[in-house]
């Protein structure tokens, strides 16, 4: 299964039948950093607005696909939002991964991570930190770097192949 | 000197982000006048997009969040660009921290709000990324430039030489001065302690779904 998170209302980007696709219903809460996800219900957020759950979505997953505004060189708002809200994706210990700390994994599968950035006047420094933060969020995960790319405006990913 | 300290943390208290503020204030040596900002939801007050103009520096401290700025005080730094800062004679200064032992993880939320920087056309002073975040609240008691705070003590003390003269030097990426392998094993250790005191088991820290 490929999870794309998107700030746009992906009506027009090119997904398949088995795509879980996630759009902003304005119901999303911020974490609150009460680290409920680990130590009152393990592996779900405690927040019910329906994002309890992204943590589980990331462990069906294969690929993960960020479609999104580029925001100073990380994913916009929505889209951080529910990456900082699947956290419980992992574990709270800690193991060395790449002679650095990194949280231990809590589910075996691999994931993939994509990134389709747009925006208008995205600053070559910008493009670097988004590279630099693909790959660090890539070892956190213990997953793979997919794509990397970036575009003018959210149309110009119609027809465009995730 | 007009100093604008604001915590970027989620929480309303007891934040390690407010404490690093806290500590920071001891290390600079002005008769500025600070003002305190807590910006731990997605839209900053209305007192603070009329005001923040009106200050020299601005210090930001936060925890970091999955490699990055927490998805609420991005949404601050995106309301305070679109409202827009008439003065661009502000110099701005972070402090990010997190519990992974190397300060060098925060380097990517620190260019964040470099970024942020750049398309508000305001100053750069540093930035400092503090490793090992998790165990500050428990040395709260230990003086600055001291002990397990020797490395984090040196970089404020360089971050303030800066705020008193609005200048800027390179970012700073420390720790905590604690054995790696012991602030993992009591990482570990309080985690199963905090989960026991909410009537679980150890062993429910694995659970899958």
């Amino acid at each position: 299964m490929r999870l794309i998170i998107t700030d746009t209302d992906a009506s027009f980007l090119k997904t398949n039948s088995e795509d879980m696709v996630i759009t902003n219903n304005d119901k999303i809460h911020n974490c609150i950093g009460c680290f409920g996800c680990w130590i009152k219900t393990p592996g779900k957020c405690v927040i019910t607005d329906g994002f309890e759950e992204m943590g589980k979505y990331f462990s069906k997953c294969s690929e993960l696909i960020l479609v999104s505004k580029c925001t100073y060189g990380s994913a916009s708002p929505f889209v951080k939002n529910v990456l900082d809200r699947a956290i419980s994706y992992i574990h709270p210990d800690f193991v060395i991964r790449n002679g650095e700390m990194h949280h231990k994994r809590r589910y075996s599968n691999k994931i993939k991570l994509s990134a389709y950035y747009y925006g208008e006047n995205i600053l070559p420094e910008e493009k670097e930190t988004a590279k630099q933060l693909m790959q660090a969020n890539v070892i956190n995960y213990d997953g793979e770097v997919g794509k990397l790319a970036f575009f003018q405006s959210s149309e110009e990913l119609r027809g465009v192949v995730l | 000197m007009k100093i604008a300290m604001i915590n970027g943390s989620p929480k309303s208290k007891d934040s390690i982000s407010g404490q690093i503020l806290k500590e920071l204030k001891t290390c600079i040596n002005n008769d500025a006048t600070y003002t305190d900002y807590q910006f731990n939801k997605p839209q900053p007050s209305e007192e603070a997009l009329l005001t923040l103009n009106d200050f020299d520096i601005l210090v930001f401290a936060f925890p970091l969040y999955v490699d990055g700025i927490p998805s609420h005080l991005l949404s601050c730094l995106e309301k305070i660009q679109n409202s827009g800062l008439a003065n661009k004679n502000i110099t701005v200064y972070c402090i990010v921290n997190s519990g992974f032992y190397d300060g060098i993880q925060n380097s990517n939320a620190v260019e964040i709000l470099h970024n942020w920087c750049r398309h508000m056309g305001l100053k750069w002073g540093m930035g400092i990324g503090i490793g090992g975040g998790g165990a500050l609240l428990s040395m709260s008691g230990v003086p600055l430039g001291k002990g397990p705070k020797k490395s984090v003590g040196l970089a404020f003390t360089q971050m303030a030489k800066n705020i008193e003269q609005k200048s800027s030097s390179d970012n700073i990426y420390t720790n905590i001065n604690f054995p790696r392998f012991l602030y993992k094993l009591m990482a570990q250790l309080g985690w199963r302690q905090l989960i026991k005191l909410n009537g679980k088991k150890a062993k429910d820290l694995n659970y899958r779904y």
